[in-house]
Order: C-alpha cells, then structure tokens, then sequence
C-alpha cells in the first residue's frame, strides 16, 4: 500500500520536474483554475439521503499538463427492511490532468483530455441496527462506528470549454479501481466517499464543474 | 471551437458513461447466499469413511414443534442453524430413534452480505458437546459461514 502511494507520489513529482515549455507560436498565459462540482449538490435534491461537496484545484505545468488536487465530503444514508447504514467523510485525489488538443486550438482556454488520479478517502460508517432471521426467529444486531481509510486510482476523460471570459464549464466521466477498500472481511463499505461503491473493484462516476479560471503574469 | 469540443466528444463522452452505468448497474434483490449453518457429515468410527444415517430427527431445544429434519431417511450430511441472540446452542438429535443432546459453544460476528442481502451473523465454534458417549463430535471448520464447507464429522 505504502510503495503503491510512492509510486503516484513519484510520477507527480517528476512529471512535474521533467515538464518543458511546449514551443508555441501563441503566447498563453500560465494560470490557476479553482472550481466546483455541482452534480452532487444537484443530486441531493433528488436523494436527500446522499449529500456530496467537491472541489477542484488545478495549477498549469505547461501548455498540455496540469496538477490537479480535488477534495470533497460525503454525507451518505441508506436504509432498507433489514438494515441501515450510515457514512460520512472526507477524500482527496491528486493527478495530473493531459489535455490532448494543441496549444493552438485549446488557447489555454479548452480541454479535451484525460486525467490520471490517485485517490485517498477517509469515512466513519456504522450499521445502528440490522435485523437477521433464522430457525431461532429474529435477532436484532448492529455494528459500531469506526473509522476507516481506502485508496483508489482513477482515470477521467473529459472536456472543458470556457462560457465567458475566466469563466469554463466541463465535466468528466470517471473511472475507478479500488486498492484498498479498509475494511476487513466481515464488513465492507456500500459506498466510499470520493470514489462510489465500496462493495465493488471498479466504481465509475460523473462530475460537472464550474471553474474560475484565474491566468497568471508568467506565460506557458 | 466550442462546437468541436460540446458536441461529438461530448456525445462519446456521454455514450461511453451511459454504456458503464447500465453494465454497473447490479440487479435488484437479494441473489447471494445468506443462509448460515454448521456443516457437517456422519463417519464411521475405526474406518472413517462416511456412513449413512437411516433416520434423523433434529430439532432446537424447545422447539419440538418446528424440526430441521423430522425422520428423514438415508442422511450422509446434515446443516445446523445456530442461535446468533446467544452464545450456545442446544439440539436434540435422533439418530435412528435414539437421542442425543448436542451443544455448541461459539462466538457470533455480524457480516455483510450485500447491498440488497445486508447483514447476517457468522460464528466461531469453541466448543461442541454432547451427551451420548458412543458419539464423538470433531471440529473440523471453527469458522460458520455461508459457504459450503464441512465444519464437524460426527462419528458414530
């Protein structure tokens, strides 16, 4: 798991170290874009029971790559005849977004690309009660709160266009494998905050973004 | 531009998340193994082959009414709820007409099936005890799960 968080860690350190100025006949400036999603408080109005907030930071390496941290929270219900669960906390993913079209056409201000992801959630569940019946008749049992931390990486397709003047929409289709789910055997995770269902090796996702983006003295 | 980048990769985008969310989609009820029971088969003692047992009545103390095998016929196995509001268990097991008390001793753990099944409990045997002496019964699996697996001999 450590080497795993190593690995990452490297690949973002020395794609950052290795980056060139591409060379461009269009000067675009370097720029910060900071932003938010808005598909999960926009599906919270269609399921009270899942609450999700993220964020999004990304800072320009040069003109087709940027460093990109996202953070968010989970506030997840679930309850049915024989059980109810409960979910909250905390995620973060760092990568590096690689925009694919050229600098001349996305003019610092378009993405069409793919990011790579890696993916860390921490959550408190807790099962406060669930019902099991047998031969005996029915026991009542529950399972306590406690604490845990699961990993992931994920790759995101997606585009991004700019609406006005420092002000872009995008979204981004997201596809995620699970490392490290926390738990142990007896007790998995239904959902993860950051990443989906816990129950689940592969978990995809959507995101819609609205991004300020704020351009920098210092051209790419 | 803003047409290259909304509309075809925007449609590509959009069918490729369509395409993983209906393969994603995980079907409606309960489709896993939920039962948990004690597995167990009956051997003949010096050879250790599995024998048959002509006749088998087993029922929870208590619970003559509601019987888990009511004289069934020619058993080489035999599966056992056991009880998860408590920490031992008691059956009453006629083995061709003759009775035995078995108890067993374990600790339970709630476990998670699925999101449709939710939760169930698993067991860990300590102990397995019994009263007629010409049968012997041998922990084979302490651990009580839904899969199907041999947990006890029982050698008669």
């Amino acid at each position: 798991m450590k080497r795993i968080s190593a690995y990452f860690f490297s690949l973002f350190i020395l794609s950052g170290i290795c980056s060139t100025s591409a060379q461009d006949s269009i000067s675009i400036r370097r720029s910060v874009k900071i932003g938010a999603d808005i598909f999960g408080p926009a599906y919270y109005f269609t399921d009270r029971n899942i609450f999700a907030a993220e964020g999004f930071f990304s800072f320009d390496i040069d003109t087709a790559r940027a460093v990109v941290v996202e953070a968010g929270y989970l506030d997840y219900k679930y309850s049915q005849y024989n059980y109810t669960y409960l979910n909250k906390g905390f995620f973060m993913r760092m990568g590096i977004d690689f925009n694919l079209l050229q600098p001349e056409t996305s003019m610092g201000k378009y993405y069409a690309g793919i990011g790579l992801r890696y993916g860390i959630s921490g959550f408190r569940s807790e099962v406060p009660s669930f019902k099991d019946d047998n031969y005996w008749g029915t026991v009542y049992g529950s399972v306590p709160p406690d604490t845990y931390l699961a990993h992931f990486v994920e790759a995101s397709p997606g585009i991004r266009t700019e609406l006005f003047r420092n002000f872009i929409i995008g979204w981004s289709v997201r596809l995620r494998i699970l490392i490290w789910s926390g738990t142990g055997k007896d007790n998995k995770s239904i959902y993860i905050p950051g990443y989906g269902n816990g129950t689940r090796s592969f978990s995809p996702g959507i995101n819609y973004y609205l991004i300020w983006n704020i351009p920098l003295r210092k051209p790419l | 531009m803003k047409q290259i980048i909304t509309g075809p990769a925007s449609r590509f985008i959009i069918a490729i998340f369509v395409i993983i969310r209906i393969f994603s989609c995980t079907p409606q009820g309960c489709l896993e193994e939920s039962d948990v029971r004690v597995r167990g088969s009956f051997y003949q003692t010096g050879t250790g082959k599995i024998r048959k047992v002509d006749s088998i009545t087993l029922f929870g103390m208590g619970i003559d009414t509601l019987k888990i095998y009511d004289r069934v016929q020619n058993v080489t196995s035999i599966s056992i709820p056991l009880n998860a509001g408590s920490d031992t268990c008691t059956f009453i097991m006629k083995l061709d007409g003759i009775a035995d008390t078995v108890t067993f001793i374990y600790k339970t753990v709630p476990h998670f099936i699925s999101k449709e099944c939710g939760y169930t409990f698993f067991h860990n045997i300590e102990k397995v005890t019994n009263t007629r002496q010409e049968i012997d019964f041998l922990i084979d699996n302490r651990y009580i799960s839904t899969a199907n697996e041999e947990n006890i001999r029982i050698f008669l």
